[in-house]
């Protein structure tokens, strides 16, 4: 018992942190304060993660109302995963927000919501889930309407709206789990009670169908994904990057959860309600990527592709087989870096010019070489060029699809190809016309304008590992065979 | 030691290309004597591959797979030749960039490339070559728009639309293979394709996997690309694209040929009808272009089509492919030395005459018998004459053909397939026609009011490999069994050929007259339709060259461009429609219901008051009225009254 509370250490830390950061309105000792409380996190989070198996208790009511933290394989991919991109990205942004200003509220709600996601990672039944997931939703709002703009303050509310009506759905589910499975602790496999589901399969995957379009909201699965479009582009480019990679994973975490430990795939294989989420998130990943490359609005069009990508990741999770599963989890930390990797160039394109067209971007890459660089290897990336790090997540998807589902798969596979031609379609004409504008490009007015290294520095990290994921993913999927090995 | 040589050879250019890149921000002659000096090397340790017959390296987890290399008869060939081509294309490369920028973007590029097409060649699994292929399709885009010229800027879009496009089809055909052969080694594909019930299925896979190294290689219909990206890019780099990326296509097809539809007459027949459309349409296209450049990569399309012939021929010949498999390999050799010769010579004349329309360049080459000599060797040794090498590779792929025939007319009817005889002999003739049309107008012709200088116009590098190419044409046309027959021993077993039961009498009377056929042909073709028909007389009097090409006629902007703007429109409209389905439910519910409270109103003068309006604001889509009310009322009651229906 007394072991487990350091569970409450990688959750505590930076609320509490959090808190105080509020308070401090020098820049320099706000910095100082933030890379303690993001690094030390992060330390707690891969400390913990060498440690068996724990869980605690914090509050129980009875019956399943608990809440309750439990330590397992999959808690410690998530957070080892979110801890690591939001301390590169909190360094990128000392340097962005400088422009955005209030800076001690930005800072604060950013360290706060590592609490409230590293308490997601560690959520031991779905009350617990339920309640991170919501606090969640609302402590990024603030870090939506940053600027206080009324075009931010609507995005933000949409967010919001969407957001609450999505985890709505999940909760009417958590009623009907609540009878129908042996308890809503999340256990491998499933706790689902065969006895009393017999003969309500359909009630079932019906409940099913409405938890997983409710929290894809968050993971911007049609029919509600049009909240990210509207809240990314709108607020500053670090908060959007993490909205994008890290918070739309959330999403995945609690479809994860209630797919793979609650409700079990044995259960669900085969069902109509597979078929129809197969074919959402097939529509979600074509219409995201489609819209992404009519889009000119550069921030705009990330958010887009965010949509696509991350319909990846249900794809593959819908598979409910596991290399479908290690292929979304592949997808899960590649996108989760790229996307990050994207949206902080997108900033830094913004922070140094100003321009947030991609019409205005030729010759950017003569101003600020070293961001469209590492621009240039995560547009590779997210198509998935081999050998870069989409490449391989690619591969298990395909596989995954092709191997178990005969038409459906073939027609999976071709969807996510068709989506890395159109991605390539939005990606790579910046970098070309970035390196390339042509031989009668004015070369006069250019002048460098390559950011410090609190920008360069994460970058440059992301865009490394954007093609060393992709060249040795061995460790990785080792460890998500670990975690699929449980639950199929 | 041989496994580690492997990964060597690919990852040593690779390391090269950065270490050139950052030597080349501080002295450029050190960046140029460090590429030359990679390149070297690599031709070295590729020689030094020979020794370790049969070296094989396996990568276990590396991009998710694995990837394995391996060096046999035939992928050793193609990697000493690749190596070959690159060092003899760097030593020119000097002279051609001593005027033009961006030097160092160009070597990083090129030795990247070089890297990866080692890979290619070395590869001992599909997985493998892919990932390889694909960093070299990205590596050399930049060669293609290293000029930035209008012309670069948008050949290079159309390379790599082409490149990603057919890299992802490929994929598809990759993923599909995989699922239904359970292995990607090349050497174990053979079986295990033949064991495959799904045919249909099967050809599916390989048409995808087709598509991507044909788009490389040329073929018909995804040809349009290479004309334009040939022209615009860099001489060097036009050498390398012809000579080695456009093989690595080939590689690609022979895999899919010889390994997975091994001996396969269905799938033959398709490569061969592509390949002979893609032989004549090069041919046609090459005797009707007025570019120095752009006739020559005409030209290459038409020899890839004459591969392709080939590589079709094996599967329709099934266990007597011995002298398709030897005519295919021995083209391939040779087409690469000849378009080498060929493209550098472009280069020279590109970089002094500052132009490369043949009326601009006209006589140009007068004076300048080295010059002269190189063309003449390539001209000569393209245009299948007698003693040169490329005689031999077409006459064996002339005899694949009549001996087709020959088992076809024991069979009764061989029609159809006298007629590809004859189409390949007509292309031999334009060949021959477009070669001449070029060596007279550079290098007979006079321009009118023109002087001939006698300045230098070649530095030594550059002579020394024309010399040293031209004169390897010229041996291995006369001593063929000697040199090219035991190349295309050491190779065939890679493409699952058996041995000739005897070699082949290439000067026999029946084998000279296909090539003399050829000569008369082209002889016809240049005096008739070049002298007569793409040539007349402007103001001056003077007989030039014009282009009769009609400018509609372009694959590219005729079908492809109007497909895919009309597939993304009706893309982006579905799903426009659809990303927007829950946005209008909440617009539609709003206007529904958020009529009746009256809203706060803030004047605009004062943001600190705020007062409710008597009147509800006008946003509703129906008036308030007491039909309105009924209209929700009666709504509410038919949604019940279904309710009961249904339970």
């Amino acid at each position: 018992m007394f072991k487990s509370i350091v569970l409450l250490l990688p959750v505590l830390l930076p609320l509490l942190g959090g808190l105080a950061v509020f308070r401090l309105r020098d820049a320099k000792i706000r910095r100082i304060a933030v890379s303690a409380i993001v690094l030390c996190t992060l330390a707690s989070a891969v400390g913990i993660s060498f440690l068996p198996d724990l869980s605690l208790h914090i509050w129980e009511l009875g019956g399943s109302i608990a809440i309750y933290l439990r330590l397992d394989a999959m808690g410690r991919f998530f957070l080892c995963l979110v801890s690591g991109i939001w301390t590169l990205v909190a360094f990128f942004a000392y340097e962005y927000m400088r422009h955005e200003g209030k800076e001690e509220r930005f800072f604060g709600f950013y360290t706060m919501t590592l609490g409230i996601l590293m308490g997601l990672g560690l959520a031991g039944n779905l009350l617990t889930l339920y309640m991170f997931y919501e606090m969640m939703t609302l402590i990024t709002v603030p870090l939506v309407i940053h600027n206080g703009s009324r075009e931010a303050v609507a995005a933000g509310f949409k967010y919001l709206g969407y957001s609450t009506f999505g985890a709505g759905l999940a909760l009417i589910g958590f009623f009907f789990l609540n009878k129908y499975c042996t308890a809503t602790t999340f256990a491998a496999g499933g706790t689902l009670d065969l006895r009393l589901a017999a003969g309500n399969e359909n009630l079932l995957f019906a409940v099913w169908l409405m938890m997983m379009i409710g929290f894809g909201c968050k993971a911007g699965m049609l029919p509600l994904q049009a909240w990210l479009p509207t809240a990314h582009p709108v607020a500053p480019a670090p908060a959007s990057a993490v909205l994008s990679g890290i918070i739309t994973k959330a999403g995945v975490l609690a479809i994860i959860r209630v797919t793979f430990y609650l409700f079990g795939a044995d259960f669900l294989r085969g069902s109509w309600a597979q078929t129809t989420l197969l074919c959402l998130a097939l529509a979600t990943v074509f219409a995201g990527s489609m819209l992404a490359y009519k889009e000119k609005i550069l921030k705009k069009r990330l958010a887009y592709s965010t949509v696509s990508q991350v319909s990846y990741v249900l794809f593959g999770l819908f598979l409910l087989n596991g290399v479908g599963f290690t292929g979304a989890l592949l997808q899960v930390v590649f996108h989760a870096v790229v996307k990050n990797l994207l949206f902080l160039a997108a900033g830094a394109i913004i922070y140094k010019t100003g321009k947030t067209d991609v019409r205005e971007l030729v010759g950017i890459g003569k101003e600020m070489p070293v961001v469209i660089w590492c621009f240039a290897f995560g547009a590779l990336s997210l198509i998935g060029i081999p050998p870069t790090a989409g490449f391989v997540s690619k591969w298990y998807l395909a596989q995954g699809g092709i191997s178990e589902y005969g038409a459906l798969g073939i027609v999976g596979a071709a969807v996510l190809l068709v989506s890395a031609l159109l991605t390539a379609g939005y990606l790579l004409p910046i970098v070309t016309r970035g390196f390339f504008p042509g031989r009668d490009f004015d070369y006069a007015p250019l002048e460098k304008k390559e950011p410090s290294c609190y920008m360069t520095v994460p970058l440059a990290i992301l865009a490394v590992l954007a093609v060393l994921l992709g060249v040795f993913p061995g460790g990785l999927t080792q460890f998500i065979g670990g975690i699929s090995a449980a639950l199929f | 030691m041989g496994g580690f040589l492997l990964i060597f050879l690919v990852l040593f250019p690779m390391a090269g290309a950065v270490a050139g890149y950052l030597t080349g921000r501080r002295s450029k002659s050190a960046r140029d004597w460090l590429v030359l000096a990679v390149t070297v090397i690599e031709l070295l340790g590729t020689l030094l591959l020979l020794y370790f017959p049969g070296a094989s390296l396996r990568l276990d987890g590396v991009c998710g797979l694995g990837l394995t290399f391996q060096a046999d008869g035939f992928r050793l060939m193609m990697s000493l030749l690749t190596a070959a081509v690159w060092m003899m294309t760097t030593l020119p490369s000097r002279s051609y960039f001593a005027h033009r920028r961006n030097r160092n973007r160009y070597d990083l590029f090129l030795l990247l490339a070089l890297g990866s097409t080692m890979g290619i060649f070395l590869s001992g699994d599909l997985y493998t070559t892919f990932i390889f292929f694909e960093m070299m399709s990205f590596a050399s885009y930049v060669w293609v728009v290293q000029e930035e010229t209008p012309e670069a800027i948008n050949a290079s879009r159309s390379y790599l639309t082409i490149g990603v496009l057919g890299g992802l089809v490929t994929l598809m055909g990759v993923f599909l293979l995989y699922h239904l052969a359970g292995t990607l080694q090349l050497d174990a594909l053979r079986e295990a394709c033949a064991s495959v019930e799904d045919r249909r299925l099967l050809y599916a896979a390989g048409g995808c996997i087709l598509f991507g190294f044909a788009a490389k290689a040329g073929m018909f219909p995804l040809h349009f690309w290479m004309p334009r990206s040939y022209t615009a890019a860099p001489a060097p780099a036009t050498a390398i694209l012809s000579a080695v990326l456009s093989k690595a296509g080939i590689f690609g097809v022979l895999v899919v040929s010889c390994g997975v539809f091994y001996r396969d007459a269905d799938w033959g027949m398709l490569i061969l009808i592509l390949g002979v459309v893609t032989m004549l349409l090069g041919a046609v296209l090459g005797l009707f272009s007025i570019n120095l450049k752009r006739t020559l990569a005409c030209s290459s399309m038409s020899q890839i089509g004459f591969i392709l012939v080939g590589v079709g021929m094996q599967g329709l010949l099934g266990a007597h492919n011995q002298l398709a498999v030897y005519g295919t390999v021995l083209h391939m050799v040779n087409h690469s030395l000849i378009k080498l010769i060929l493209f550098i010579i472009a280069g020279v004349v590109f970089t002094k005459a500052g132009s490369l329309d043949l009326n601009e360049i006209r006589g140009w080459g007068r004076g300048k018998p080295l010059l002269a000599f190189g063309f003449l060797m390539a001209a000569v040794g393209v245009g299948g004459i007698p003693l040169w090498s490329g005689y031999i590779s077409k006459t064996l792929l002339h005899e694949s053909i009549v001996e087709y025939i020959e088992v076809l007319a024991a069979n009764g009817g061989a029609g159809w397939m006298r007629a590809v005889e004859w189409l390949f002999l007509i292309a031999g003739g334009m060949t021959l026609a477009y070669m001449a049309k070029l060596f007279v107008a550079v290098f007979v012709e006079k321009k009118p009011g023109s002087k001939e200088e006698k300045s230098s116009y070649m530095d030594r590098p550059t002579a020394a490999v024309l010399v040293v190419s031209g004169l390897a044409l010229l041996v291995f046309g006369l001593f063929a069994h000697n040199t090219m027959d035991k190349i295309a021993d050491a190779s065939r077993s890679f493409l699952g050929g058996e041995a000739l039961e005897h070699a082949v009498q290439y000067f026999s009377w029946t084998n000279l007259q296909g090539a003399l056929i050829s000569l008369a042909i082209g002889a016809a073709l240049y005096f008739v339709v070049v002298r007569l028909l793409l040539m007349k007389k402007d103001e001056q009097g003077v007989r030039v060259y014009v282009d009769r090409w009609p400018s509609w006629a372009d694959l590219e902007k005729l079908v492809y461009r109007p497909l895919l703007q009309g597939l993304a429109f009706v893309g982006a409209f579905c799903s426009r429609v659809v990303a927007s389905l829950a946005d209008w439910i909440i617009a539609l519910v709003n206007r529904l219901f958020y009529k009746k409270a009256p809203q706060t109103v803030t004047p605009k003068t004062d943001e600190q008051f705020g007062a409710y309006s008597d009147q509800p604001l006008h946003r509703g889509i129906v008036g308030e009225t007491l039909a309105y009310e009924l209209l929700l009322y009666g709504a509410g009651v038919v949604a019940t009254l279904l309710y009961l229906l249904l339970q």
